[in-house]
């Protein structure tokens, strides 16, 4: 269900220097998104998100384009990558663009630049490739994990696919898959806030990208990029992601063990 | 059977496509090796070769380098540092001194009009009040990239080029200052009065620390560990990185920073010396082209032909060239230039290069600009290149060409030694000739080809006695088997702005030594010392004779400029008698009329004396054609 929040009109409109924004509701941005909640980045219900990097993200952009609320929809993952948005103007999803996906979607310019990580219950240690192989995986469908599992991890057996985030956690936690991968912050986040249960145990050497989705051929894609490099410029992203996050994302970088892989 | 193992092990062999940083610098540098003399040869400045062959590597072009690498646009960043610390270490602070109200009245004009165009052109489509004032201020800066075409017709001392050439310090500190109030603004956040004073104060900490802070710290290293020049060239690159460092703590961005530590370390780092080669090369090999390239993989030729990409960049054009066009010609009556002057002064003030393309990419990356107004920045950085370039070689060879005058005295200090004891005082001495211009000092000792192997062990010490009074004198040897022929040869080579001759004796003979004789053919000014002085505690000058006709000689002249550069305050005029009379610690400078300076006895131990003899051009009116004919008889 639509959620429709109120952001407060911004005093500080978009220069048509840095791309002009155009909604597709007058005054109304609109956001699509898959899981909400998705720990640290949609907070709340789809009914009422409370906040989260992400959704945070949509109101700072709001605010730069002179809009008075954001509209957050929800949508498969899937289907938001293969460019079906929902009417919306834009998707924050943890998006990694690649060329595929360029086919049918526009991108910003990156606001994370994150490596997949390993997340494993504790007590699960992944020290080399050989131990990662023998694993049980899941990932969600339609993620780059897919093909960076089976390109870079080569498991025994096929890894298991679902539906979002929640669905593949609750697997793991089940002890129906043994490791799973997602976005470094995320990864982060989601072992915190498991009372224990869950710890992030190895990142993979592969740079990914995270970036705003428009629909393919947006006129909106200049402006949003302006915006993006100002908030990273001013640190606003970086602000975003120790509020609600936690500080731990920003070194877990250096922090959690690179596993040497098959690429 | 062997066939098949053939097969075998060529269907094992896997060639992967090429990733990772080895391939992207060579791609890197392949476009740095071939873009320039590409275009080049079409006649467009080579810069332009580099932005194009970014676009062809970039992620706009053949992809060959991604969206998301970072590594090129991270050492892009390290490259825009060092193109605005070569800029501010370039610069002669001496023209803006000698030429201070012409400079100042001119370099007001040239950051003003563009500044006021340029921030019109932005309101005048709705732009936000930091994105129009960005726009006016990186159209008010300017890059003296035809420079070298005006210098190698001998104009570098024109008062129109001087003028030009010292404005920029004016218009590019303020472009600078005003891009530091802008990304302030939107980076710091708070009301307009916090940013100010975070800005201000800001400024004056980086302008304290860069000024003089740093400049002591510097020499101190170049004194004490600069013998060895790797050294001296991280100690110019730390310089740099600790001033950007040092901006970026107050909010100021770092290119300001580089740029004042450029103009900070102007005097320690000669434009003609051995530093400023190194630093040059290191900057035109890697850093600068690397910077352009990756400003070149932001151009996209779509967005670049499209409608409203031209009409902005029409406008930027409009305005900065408008911009330039008024400020030179309404400076003309004030600076009192003909018009083939204020065209070649417009010529050299209308190429935007690096501080334009600092300040847009800054606008770019703090959100302030989209692409389709960099490309617009491009397209006018392209036309003002090759509009100044077609400008200058139109009027150029129209200008007179300036008689060499006593500024420039110090460019270029050429040391030729008898015996290496001299070398303290000499080196002391073109130290201080070479200071107020920037100079460089090179020092040179005589050897005949017998002795060769003997006098290159003194070039050590020659060097570690160069260091120590803070100059790089990149000492060598001038083999020959006369010591005038080597230093006519040397002059010829180097074309320095002066020649002191280190002779043994000043008396032996008494006149026609190996200095005055090579003066016959050297036609910059020439000195002839002898003597030595541990340390300079003094400076004598001969008073000064006039000529018969009542007019001074130039060597008089010179003799005065040489006393108040070596010995500042601290000069005394004294009767032409006087030089016989010297003290340890001494230093008797005296012009050639005075006759008596030459006819007397060699200074005695510990004292020095400067002979300056007459420049052979031009002759001074009624002239002693007698000192001409006798040197042209002893060549």
């Amino acid at each position: 269900m639509p959620a429709l929040l109120a952001v407060g009109c911004g005093d500080r409109t978009t220069s048509p220097a840095a791309g002009t924004f155009t909604p597709r509701t007058p005054g109304v941005l609109s956001v699509v998104t898959t899981d909400i909640p998705t720990p640290g980045f949609w907070e709340g219900t789809p009914a009422n998100v409370t906040g989260g990097f992400e959704y945070e993200l949509a109101k700072l952009l709001a605010k730069r384009f002179g809009l008075r609320s954001v509209q957050v929809k929800t949508e498969h993952f899937h289907q938001i990558v293969s460019g079906q948005l929902d009417g919306a103007d834009l998707a924050l999803d943890l998006i990694t663009p690649t060329a595929e996906r360029e086919r049918s979607l526009a991108f910003s310019a990156p606001y994370l630049n994150s490596p997949p990580t390993v997340v494993v219950r504790t007590g699960t240690s992944v020290p080399d490739l050989a131990t990662a192989q023998s694993l049980r995986w899941g990932v969600v469908r339609g993620t780059t994990f897919v093909g960076i599992v089976n390109a870079m991890v080569g498991p025994d057996g096929p890894p298991r696919l679902y539906d979002d985030t929640t669905e593949a956690v609750a697997a793991l936690e089940d002890r129906q898959i043994d490791a799973m991968l997602l976005d470094l912050p995320l990864a982060v986040v989601t072992a915190n806030r498991s009372h224990g249960r869950l710890s992030a145990a190895a990142q993979l050497p592969e740079a990914e990208m995270i970036a705003a989705a428009m629909p393919k051929g947006s006129d909106n894609q200049e402006a949003v990029d302006s915006a993006i490099r100002a908030f990273t410029a001013d640190g606003s992203i970086d602000h975003l992601l120790r509020v609600w996050v936690g500080t731990e994302a920003a070194t877990a970088e250096t922090s959690i063990p690179l596993l040497q892989t098959m690429r | 059977m062997i066939v098949s193992l053939h097969a075998l092990v060529i269907a094992a062999i896997t060639v992967k496509s090429p990733t990772g940083p080895a391939w992207q610098f060579l791609v890197l540098f392949l476009v740095v090796i071939i873009g320039p003399p590409l275009l080049e040869r079409a006649r467009l400045p080579g810069i332009i070769g580099l932005l194009v062959g970014g676009y062809v590597i970039g992620p706009h072009g053949l992809n060959l380098i991604g969206a998301g690498n970072t590594t090129v646009p991270e050492l892009g960043q390290l490259g825009l540092l060092y193109l605005m610390f070569v800029a501010g270490v370039e610069l002669d602070i001496g023209l803006v001194r000698l030429h201070r109200r012409d400079v100042i009245l001119f370099g007001l004009a040239a950051f003003g009009f563009p500044m006021l165009f340029g921030s019109a052109v932005g309101f005048s489509m709705s732009w936000s009040v930091p994105a129009a004032i960005l726009l006016g201020s990186l159209m008010a800066s300017h890059t003296l990239l035809v420079y070298p075409t005006v210098r190698e017709v001998g104009l570098a001392a024109h008062r129109a080029v001087a003028t030009a050439v010292g404005a920029t310090v004016l218009t590019d500190t303020a472009s600078l200052v005003v891009l530091a109030f802008v990304s302030g603004s939107q980076l710091e956040g708070g009301s307009l009065a916090s940013i100010a004073v975070q800005v201000v104060v800001g400024l004056v900490a980086l302008s304290a620390f860069c000024f003089l802070v740093l400049p002591r710290l510097v020499l101190l290293g170049f004194r004490y560990l600069g013998t060895d020049r790797v050294v001296r060239y991280l100690l110019a690159l730390a310089s740099l990185l600790a001033a950007a460092t040092f901006a970026a703590s107050f909010g100021i961005e770092g290119i300001v920073g580089a740029f004042f530590a450029g103009l900070g370390l102007n005097r320690l780092v000669p434009n003609e010396g051995p530093l400023m080669e190194r630093i040059d090369f290191f900057g035109s090999a890697v850093f600068v082209p690397i910077f352009l390239v990756s400003v070149g993989m932001l151009l996209q030729p779509k967005v670049m032909v499209e409608g409203e990409t031209l009409k902005l960049a029409g406008l930027f054009i409009l305005a900065s060239v408008g911009g330039k066009v008024v400020a030179t010609f309404s400076s003309k009556r004030g600076l009192h230039l003909s018009m083939k002057e204020t065209v070649l002064m417009l010529g050299l003030t209308m190429p935007q290069a690096a501080a334009t393309l600092a300040a847009t990419v800054i606008g770019f990356n703090i959100g302030l600009f989209d692409q389709a107004v960099v490309n617009a920045v491009l397209v006018l950085i392209l036309a003002s290149i090759v509009g100044a370039t077609l400008i200058v070689d139109r009027v150029k060879n129209d200008v007179p060409v300036p008689k060499a005058g006593r500024h420039g005295l110090g460019r270029s200090v050429l040391v030729a030694l008898e015996e290496p004891a001299q070398a303290q005082t000499a080196f002391a001495i073109a130290a201080g000739i070479a200071a107020p211009d920037g100079g460089v000092v090179r020092g040179f000792l005589a050897s005949k080809p017998e002795e060769k192997r003997v006098r290159e062990a003194s070039l050590k010490e020659l060097r570690r006695v160069g260091f120590a009074i803070g100059v790089d004198v990149d000492p060598a040897l001038m083999v020959d088997s006369s010591f005038a022929d080597g230093v006519v040869n040397a002059a010829a080579r180097l074309e320095p702005s002066f020649v002191i001759v280190g002779q043994r004796s000043a008396t032996d003979p008494a006149f026609g030594g190996p200095g005055e004789s090579a003066a016959a053919s050297i036609p910059s000014p020439v000195a002839i010392m002898s003597g030595g002085a541990a340390k300079i505690r003094e400076v004598l000058l001969i008073h000064a004779q006039e000529s018969s006709n009542g007019e001074p000689y130039d060597s008089v002249g010179i003799s005065a400029e040489l006393a108040a550069r070596v010995g500042g305050k601290n000069v005394t005029i004294v009767s032409a008698g006087s030089a016989a009379d010297l003290t340890p610690g001494q230093l008797c400078i005296a012009p050639v009329p005075s006759l008596d300076a030459l006819a007397g006895s060699d200074p005695p131990s510990g004292a020095a004396l400067l002979v300056v003899l007459e420049p052979p051009e031009p002759l001074p009116p009624g002239g002693d054609r007698w000192m001409v004919s006798l040197r042209q008889a002893r060549i």
